[in-house]
């Protein structure tokens, strides 16, 4: 009994509460799981709201510009400030200013991670020399997918055959990717009961 | 009669309840934590190569280890967390630990960091360090590459991090030796694409099974040094460290659930094919 009362209540017992409860959907809707998304769904924007207003707006913004005059950082605090101007009709064309900054530089941000970081490397690992089974199957199935996603030309004769090629590339990755989500699945449920049994209930060692 | 019923049983068994499903999914996830079988769990070349990786950091290295995670997927990533910090401080690495997720990922860096810190007898802003969260990770991800310190002017507990000895020897990612990377969303991605490309910091990664396929090319294109990859990785992972945990004691029910889930697979298939052959004898 020493076991149940001893452990900190909001580590053991809350969670393995609202585990239950958000389980108990599995039988049916019920009273039990709406108390536990609600309370999450509040919970979350709650925090986000905390988090943001202390990692940015205080810690990034507020402290900078007291202890070290840092009045520029105005302007970006002034910016933030006109995304809000959207709920006010006859200024609701200011947040375009805010916005063409964030879509700028985050258009920026993709266009290098993107090319640099993914077709780039990507492509330079698909040049690969037809001397190995491995090899082969890589530059086929890249080069009968991409067919596949060719539209300008019916896919019909040859184009058609080997669109299907890419077809078969393409159900097999899908293939790969639910099993792997259902190994994440599984998981998520194997960690809950590992809490349940071995954390709070103590039933297992 | 006799082709009716099995006409009724081939339909059966394409329309299981559901619930018998879930009191067998629920069955085997509990059965193999009381009796252990101790399945084999052999090492993917990925895992091996991530392991290895790590193994090869000079002792004594500066490593930096995001925790870009949300509370959701603990069961996965927590897991691949505890495993590469005991490999680092068993080395004797210094920890920059941050996270790029704000709902839980700090106070889980926080948590993790001091429990397994303290395992190896790790000091708190001297051996390893929590830099928290800031919005906008691309940004962050960017920011670090010039200063650390104008992303992160204080650690996650407030101190300045001109205060924090470790972070004196850190101004930016050319003082770190290696990323070790678990998340379970896209900012592997944007690890890879802006930081190794622009930066060329080494890193592996461990991440979500959901996440593997894709995060795979990154290995082939040696964009990641190696990959750990959902509870299976994790648990290879802790094999070939010695540390068998958490993610290996899973595996059991991770794999007589596949098993259930393949056998129900194959009987709905066997059912569709047969309810149609007899249907089609029928006329």
């Amino acid at each position: 009994m020493d076991t149940f009362w001893t452990q900190p209540f909001v580590y053991y017992f809350l969670p393995a509460f609202f585990t239950l409860a958000v389980y108990s959907f599995l039988f049916k809707d019920n009273p039990w799981f709406k108390l536990a998304e609600h309370i999450f769904a509040g919970l979350s924007a709650g925090y986000y709201a905390g988090l943001i207003f202390h990692s940015v707006i205080k810690q990034q913004m507020f402290v900078p510009m007291v202890s070290s005059g840092r009045y520029d950082l105005v302007i970006p605090g002034v910016l933030g400030f006109l995304l809000f101007m959207r709920f006010f009709p006859k200024g609701r064309w200011l947040t375009r200013i805010p916005l063409a900054f964030v879509i700028g530089t985050t258009a920026g941000i993709m266009f290098l991670q993107q090319l640099h970081g993914l077709v780039l490397p990507q492509i330079k690992s698909t040049l690969l020399p037809l001397n190995d089974f491995g090899n082969i199957v890589i530059v086929v199935g890249v080069l009968t997918t991409l067919v596949y996603f060719y539209f300008s030309k019916p896919h019909t004769g040859v184009l058609g055959g080997v669109a299907k090629v890419g077809i078969w590339f393409i159900m097999i990755a899908f293939g790969a990717h639910f099993g792997y989500t259902v190994m994440a699945r599984v998981s998520l449920l194997i960690g809950r009961m590992q809490f349940i049994f071995v954390d709070w209930l103590r039933l297992v060692s | 009669m006799a082709n009716q019923g099995n006409k009724g049983f081939f339909t059966r068994l394409q329309n299981v309840d559901r619930r018998v499903l879930f009191v067998l999914i629920f069955a085997s996830v509990i059965v193999p934590l009381f009796f252990p079988l101790k399945l084999p769990v052999p090492v993917t070349p990925e895992t091996r190569e991530f392991f290895e990786a790590v193994e090869a950091i000079p002792d004594s290295s500066i490593v930096m280890l995001p925790f870009d995670f949300w509370p959701s997927t603990l069961a996965e990533t927590e897991p691949m967390a505890v495993v590469g910090l005991r490999h680092l401080f068993r080395k004797n690495c210094y920890v920059v630990g941050l996270s790029n997720v704000g709902m839980g990922g700090p106070s889980i860096a926080d948590r993790l960091l001091d429990s397994i810190g303290g395992e190896f007898g790790k000091t708190y802003g001297i051996d390893y360090v929590n830099l928290g969260y800031k919005a906008n990770y691309q940004a962050v991800m960017l920011g670090m590459g010039e200063r650390i310190e104008d992303i992160f002017p204080t650690d996650h507990r407030g101190t300045p991090l001109s205060e924090i000895p470790l972070m004196r020897r850190v101004p930016n990612y050319d003082s770190v030796s290696f990323i070790f990377v678990v998340s379970d969303n896209v900012a592997v991605d944007y690890w890879v694409g802006l930081v190794n490309s622009r930066f060329g910091v080494p890193m592996g990664a461990g991440v979500t099974a959901v996440m593997a396929p894709k995060s795979l090319s990154f290995v082939q294109a040696n964009q990641l040094v190696g990959l750990m990859g959902g509870m299976k990785g994790c648990a290879e992972y802790e094999n070939l460290l010695g540390y068998p945990a958490r993610a290996t004691r899973g595996m059991d029910s991770q794999s007589i659930i596949h098993l259930l889930i393949v056998l129900f697979i194959v009987m709905g298939n066997v059912g569709y094919f047969a309810a149609k052959r007899k249907a089609k004898v029928e006329g």
